[in-house]
């Protein structure tokens, strides 16, 4: 089959690599007909992310058809149209018996090199580097999605595949996010990055009851986006004024947002001057992995005894963190990757009930094929891009 | 060098226990060694956990063990592959595979990964798949 691989910084290409096929009794086969290009695939794309291999097929945001299955998959049939959560989860473990897929202790047959990194092992993700398990991605034709019978969701067919792909990861992402600000009406939240997964976070703080959601970034057609598309009260552009904790502070009456969300992660483009370029030398030189602008402005801004909600991709250490306003303010700092089949009903009904039309996000479509233009469209923004949906 | 290493598994420490000692999940190369292996309940369900207490088995001195450990062949690495694969199966009934490691989890794999790309038959067939 043809596959989109990782070979190399700022460098995928497509290969022919052998069809996948049924390893374990709980896999399944999915024949991909949607699949997408992540932000988070460009921390890989970017070289920030260790232990990726060239010949690594990349994708962990996709959906097909299933075309077989093992013995132990009793949930699925095979011409059942699927949305593959982006975390593989066991089911049966403490941490996915209490929700926390993300955290699932089984699915990662790396765990000893994700131990030596973080402490523990967690779930093991497609597409995503060894660390995480090195699990062949959905930027493919084909794909093996293991512990089948846990993780897809099955969707009718009068929704299009626009409409559902994002339940993958970025809809439930930005929706966890928000969850994680303990959203119960009135609240103000800010939402650092207007990419897709800020976005949806900006969507779901208004679906929860936020009463004003500000949208920040640096360009203004995400924000746009954020506000005629996501429902954002405000925006912040910071290209027009680099202090974001101020902006904030002046259109919350000094009080600070109640909540702030860092959808941006490790490749953070805002900043101060000499903090900003004296990280970029140290991350080009891997004496620091994770550029830490938005996270450290999400502390600063945040009202004291708020929530601090970290969806952002963070990959290892990172200088200056500002732990005293942490601490002395009081804030909770909520964090992780998104635990999907948590959401997948619940986010699946919003979609059904036509609360939520998530193809909102999508600028641009290409045949598999064009994947390394995409990557490259999407990473420098060219063409007023947000997302890449591939078509194999 | 720590000697020690444990595992908490979903399960009653009788149940486990059985497992353990049977044929289709024995941890064969915890076996094969002088370990120690004690099985004790978890606090709050948790489940049981299993500690192993593998005597400093002879490996060459410092150098050897530095050796051992580059291969991935170092005795705790392999205790620790056991334990990990002993409560894949009981929990979940699989050895979780990737492309990238199809054996399941297997220390000398760290160092020497598959591209993450599906196997082909001959490779399918080495790893046991």
């Amino acid at each position: 089959m043809r596959a989109n691989v990782w070979s190399g910084r700022n460098q995928v290409e497509i290969e022919t690599v052998p069809d996948p096929t049924i390893l374990n009794d709980r896999d399944a086969i999915v024949k991909i007909t949607s699949t997408a290009i992540c932000g988070s695939d460009l921390h890989l794309y970017d070289g920030y992310v260790p232990t990726m291999k060239k010949g690594d097929v990349l994708g962990h945001e996709f959906m097909g058809e299933v075309v077989e299955k093992g013995r132990g998959v009793g949930n699925l049939e095979v011409g059942d149209r699927v949305v593959v959560p982006f975390p593989i989860a066991c089911g049966n473990c403490w941490a996915c018996n209490h929700e926390l897929y993300a955290a699932c202790e089984n699915s990662n047959p790396n765990a000893g090199m994700a131990e030596k990194m973080f402490g523990h092992s967690t779930a093991g993700i497609f597409g995503y580097s060894h660390l995480t398990g090195g699990y062949a991605g959905g930027q493919a034709e084909y794909a093996r999605v293991p512990f089948a019978d846990i993780g897809p969701i099955k969707v009718e067919d009068d929704l299009s595949d626009e409409e559902v792909l994002f339940l993958s990861d970025i809809f439930p992402t930005g929706y966890f996010g928000a969850d994680l600000c303990e959203i119960e009406g009135g609240e103000t939240i800010a939402v650092f990055g207007a990419g897709p997964v800020g976005q949806f976070a900006v969507a779901s703080a208004v679906l929860m009851g936020a009463e004003r959601v500000i949208a920040i970034d640096q360009y203004d057609y995400r924000l746009q986006m954020a506000v005629n598309k996501a429902g954002a009260t405000d925006v912040v552009d910071f290209s027009m004024d680099p202090d974001i904790v101020e902006q904030l502070k002046e259109l919350t009456g000094g009080r600070g947002p109640d909540a702030v969300i860092d959808a941006v992660g490790m490749e953070a483009a805002h900043g101060h001057g000499a903090l900003h370029a004296a990280e970029r030398v140290r991350q080009a030189a891997r004496l620091e992995t994770d550029r830490g602008h938005a996270l450290r402005d999400a502390i600063l801004a945040c009202r004291p005894g708020g929530i601090v909600s970290v969806i952002g991709v963070y990959g290892g250490l990172l200088d200056k963190f500002p732990a005293g306003a942490l601490m002395n303010k009081g804030l909770q700092l909520r964090t992780g990757q998104c635990h999907v089949q948590k959401y997948l009903k619940r986010l699946y009904k919003h979609i059904r009930d036509g609360e939520i039309d998530p193809s909102f996000v999508v600028t641009h479509r290409m045949e598999l094929g064009r994947a390394p233009d995409g990557y490259e469209t999407f990473k420098h923004k060219q063409d007023e891009c947000v997302k890449v949906v591939l078509k194999p | 060098m720590s000697s020690k290493a444990a595992v908490t598994v979903l399960g009653s420490a009788g149940e486990i226990q059985r497992r353990w000692e049977e044929g289709g999940y024995r941890p064969d190369y915890i076996e094969s060694t002088d370990a120690a292996v004690s099985f004790k309940p978890a606090p709050g369900d948790r489940g049981t956990e299993i500690h192993v207490d593998l005597e400093r088995i002879a490996s060459g001195g410092r150098l050897g063990e530095m050796a051992l450990k580059a291969s991935g062949r170092e005795p705790l690495a392999r205790v620790k592959d056991d334990l990990r694969r002993f409560k894949a199966r009981v929990e979940t009934g699989v050895i979780p595979r990737s492309d990238g490691s199809p054996e399941g989890e297997l220390a000398e794999r760290k160092a020497k990964q598959r591209p993450a790309q599906p196997l082909g038959a001959s490779e399918l067939e080495r790893a046991g798949a």
